[in-house]
């Protein structure tokens, strides 16, 4: 009886660990996206990888993803990734270079966001023809001169326990 | 014996089973994602604003195909000439225009940016305040399902209680709405209600079908520098849908879907939304406004999130934020 117990333990084991888990390619929505250590918000941060990158998707944990991205494993909150490559997006050469855990943006990013800034000409000289107020123009301009610093919103989040860091 | 028989069974069924269900983690995420994504019973058939492969073989299609089979509705008495000419013209306008691209939505929103601002009192000035509604619509913005735009935020120095989003990232919120809304979670759910509304592109999807771009095959900033009639007659039409006439009724019930969704992502109480939209009704502040104008009513939307509010498990323990809210709003207790 033992030792048809123990071979069925060995050979359904030798199936657990060898069956090939088909891993998925994601893409990183924002550039800047934390790749952590564990599955927790305050783990430390292996490197942070650029919008459009790759990254093979191997298991979850809450609501973070397992990945590999760039030949480094670690894990990142789930709606950071997207199924869909994003347009334009950085490709795998960059990736190495955000894993040196410096916050890169790629000089070829994407032409979405970040490279299409202020008010458009077009847009700015119809404001003039039609009469807007140069105060309202100026406000437009202001609005898109703002922005919100990652690391500001990172302990907005921390302190409000949101996002990653909700419970 | 019997045991034995038993265990020789199941280590059959083992061997046979395993390769016969191969795991393949992908499929399981694709399936979480499908549960996690807000229904999408509401969202415009695709095929109305897809562009065709190649253009001129889109027109001659369009024309040989839908105008062959309208002309024979046509020739058989189906149709009177009136309705096939007016079926005629709106095929032409869904199948000639090139979806708008980033850079023209985003002339076009920065214009009716302006517009907002001349309207709607231009910006309340208080720096605090601002990074604070920055902070929130940004945290709602980067979960989103189109995260990878800039977005910016803006509050308008009007009583009134407004929020509008216009195409490119534009959101703004008036003092009036801000002063009415009680805790974090329920102005997350009306700046991800925004924020959802150019994520989903619902102000260019009315645009792009539109008779002002009837015969327009691809809306460049060259094309619009070119004819600043064309910019004129857009900037109009899309003034009167968001200032005036108000989106389509399930474009609004989307935006409430997928804003409770993205709020619900960054870790709020995901019935905020509904809980304001019920305060909004209530309000005496909101009747006659351009708001009220502007959206189906309050019923009708706390309705619809209701009937799909089943879907957030354990929803009570996500956080509302209220405290915080009172210190940023600067409220007296």
């Amino acid at each position: 009886m033992r030792p048809l117990i123990y071979s069925f333990i060995f050979i359904f084991s030798g199936f657990v660990f060898t069956s090939q888990v088909a891993a998925e390619t994601w893409y990183v929505k924002k550039s800047a996206t934390k790749l952590q250590a564990k599955a927790k918000a305050r783990s430390k941060v292996l490197g942070k990888l650029n919008k459009g990158t790759p990254v093979d998707v191997l298991g979850k944990s809450g609501k973070f993803y397992k990945v590999s991205a760039g030949g480094e494993t670690g894990w990142i909150f789930r709606f950071k990734l997207t199924k869909n490559a994003p347009s334009g997006s950085s490709g795998d050469g960059d990736v190495l270079g955000a894993l040196g855990g410096q916050q890169q943006i790629a000089a070829r990013e994407s032409a979405y966001g970040s490279s299409i800034r202020g008010l458009s000409p077009v847009s700015e000289e119809h404001a003039i023809k039609k009469g807007a107020s140069p105060a309202s123009i100026e406000s437009v301009k202001e609005m898109e001169r703002y922005k919100v610093d990652d690391e500001a919103l990172d302990k907005f989040l921390e302190e409000g326990r949101l996002g990653a860091y909700a419970d | 014996m019997k045991t034995k028989f038993f265990i020789l069974c199941f280590l059959c069924a083992v061997f046979w089973a395993i390769p016969s269900h191969s795991f393949n983690f992908g499929d399981i995420l694709k399936e979480v994602e499908k549960s996690t994504r807000p229904p999408e019973k509401a969202q415009p058939k695709k095929e109305e604003t897809k562009p065709a492969q190649s253009q001129a073989q889109s027109s001659e299609q369009s024309s040989g195909q839908s105008g062959g089979l309208i002309g024979l509705g046509d020739s058989l008495g189906i149709f009177d000439k009136k309705t096939s000419k007016i079926l005629q013209q709106s095929v032409n306008t869904l199948k000639s225009l090139q979806p708008i691209a980033y850079e023209e939505e985003k002339a076009i929103g920065g214009r009716l940016a302006v517009e907002v601002f001349n309207r709607y009192g231009g910006t309340y000035d208080d720096p605090e305040l601002l990074r604070y509604i920055n902070l929130v619509g940004q945290a709602v913005a980067d979960v989103s399902s189109r995260s990878d735009i800039d977005y910016h935020f803006a509050i308008l120095n009007t009583e009134f209680p407004n929020a509008f989003a216009t195409p490119g990232g534009y959101v703004f919120v008036s003092i009036g709405l801000l002063r009415m809304i009680e805790t974090e979670a329920e102005l997350a759910g009306v700046l991800a209600h925004e924020v959802a509304h150019i994520a989903r592109k619902h102000a260019l999807q009315t645009l792009e079908r539109s008779r002002s771009l009837q015969g327009v095959s691809s809306l460049t900033l060259a094309v619009m520098d070119k004819d600043p009639g064309l910019f004129d007659k857009l900037i109009d039409e899309v003034s009167n849908v968001l200032f005036t006439k108000g989106l389509d009724k399930n474009l609004e019930f989307e935006a409430d879907k997928y804003g409770r969704e993205f709020a619900y992502r960054t870790g709020y109480y995901p019935g905020a939304l509904k809980r304001f939209i019920q305060k909004l009704g209530a309000s005496k502040k909101n009747q006659g406004s351009i708001f009220s104008s502007t959206h189906p009513t309050s019923r009708e939307r706390y309705n619809l999130l209701q009937k799909s509010s089943s879907r957030y498990k354990k929803a009570s323990l996500y956080p509302t934020l209220g405290k915080r809210y009172k210190v940023a709003i600067k409220r007296q207790n």
